[in-house]
């Protein structure tokens, strides 16, 4: 049996914390906490404006495919990327070897200031994503709850 | 690797459409984009070049309720097929929950199909996965050209393994079992982490593979 990783209640709770807190000391407009395959941990902040599903899988791969770029200078990785915008800016930052945090802010900040608090909210999320690896949650569902009929359907086929 | 988010009930799988150039793994997640209804989609991301050949990976974000009680999200990836972008098909490989790889049916492309399969394999091994321990189906892509190979050399050349895998002969540029192909590597992942563990009910393969057969290195093409 294999069992999925899990964000219970509390945890999600405390990442938001974590990520609030941040989003206010930054007046940054969205921040996410992704897995550097490009699955979404936690986010927080306005997110009506954009997918954030297909943010965190295009920031996943940007921050790997200037890995190598970052080899041929000598160094394993950049720990941090900007991508700057003509309103509207993304900055990434490196939290553990296995996570990246996206923040996106405009005009009402700068980049000094999420460049300064990112550091150290991202050791918080590392601290916190550690503990839950060494707690060890794992979720495994009852077969019997999982559809059984065919998930997505061809209209054209029906 | 998934996770869930049992604030948001929120379950996420990726799964990676592998497979040699111009196979139609983009065709698939195209059809799969254009069928689907707009509130269970998200928009269809390519990063290709001008020519249109993906250059590091098409991505297309699906919701379902499969699972009782939470919302799944399906992350669809293709990998560009092109022998020069192995180290894309690394990166994009990172965390995946299940595989469909796609053949193209036609002679000439049997050789392709085989490296690129050998290819799979080795990059999920510097993951330290095996390819049997993967949810992975197969989908032996543009039945509709003349010159095919027959299922059961295919089925010889890319699933002639113990462990067999599921596989369906597809036109992608139809749809034809684009969405069989996609519910079939579904289930087996989501089976996966079930606490039962237990095999999707599958389709036997349609062909009798002679035990202890050797998987060709290349065919030559009939003419």
């Amino acid at each position: 049996m294999n069992a999925i990783p899990v964000l219970t209640i509390k945890d999600v709770a405390t990442l938001d914390g974590v990520l609030s807190d941040f989003l206010k000391k930054t007046e940054a407009d969205l921040t996410v906490v992704i897995d550097r395959g490009g699955n979404v941990i936690s986010q927080f902040g306005d997110m009506t404006a954009m997918d954030v599903t297909i943010i965190a899988a295009l920031a996943a791969g940007s921050f790997a495919a200037t890995q190598e770029l970052a080899r041929r200078i000598g160094e394993v990785e950049f720990n941090a990327l900007y991508h700057q915008g003509n309103g509207s800016h993304i900055f990434m930052n490196s939290v553990d070897d296995e996570t990246i945090m996206i923040t996106v802010f405009g005009p009402s900040t700068t980049v000094g200031l999420v460049r300064f608090y990112s550091a150290t909210t991202g050791q918080s999320v590392a601290a916190l994503l550690q503990s839950l690896s060494r707690e060890g949650h794992g979720f495994s569902f009852e077969a019997a709850d999982v559809s059984s009929g065919q998930i997505f359907v061809d209209p054209v086929a029906q | 690797m998934s996770i869930i988010n049992y604030a948001s009930r929120e379950i996420q799988f990726k799964i990676v459409y592998y497979g040699p150039a111009l196979c139609g793994k983009t065709t698939n997640l195209a059809y799969i984009h254009q069928r689907i209804s707009p509130q269970n989609r998200g928009d269809l991301v390519s990063l290709a070049t001008a020519a249109d050949r993906t250059l590091f990976f098409d991505f297309l974000p699906l919701n379902a309720v499969v699972i009782k009680g939470f919302v799944t999200k399906f992350q669809l990836y293709t990998v560009p097929g092109q022998v020069i972008y192995n180290a894309t098909r690394q990166l994009v490989l990172r965390s995946v929950d299940g595989m469909v790889f796609v053949a193209d049916s036609q002679w000439e492309k049997m050789e392709e199909n085989v490296e690129s399969f050998k290819n799979l394999a080795d990059n999920l091994a510097r993951q330290n996965v095996a390819i049997d321990d993967m949810p992975c189906v197969l989908q032996y892509n543009k039945r509709d050209l003349p010159n095919i190979a027959p299922l059961n050399y295919m089925e010889y050349v890319l699933n002639n393994r113990q462990k067999r895998l599921q596989s369906f002969e597809s036109v992608s540029s139809t749809g034809q079992n684009v969405f069989a192909t996609l519910n079939a590597v579904s289930q087996i992942l989501l089976h996966k982490f079930s606490k039962q563990n237990d095999v999707p009910p599958t389709t036997a393969p349609t062909v009798a593979i002679p035990a202890g057969s050797v998987v060709p290195q290349t065919e030559v093409a009939p003419a």
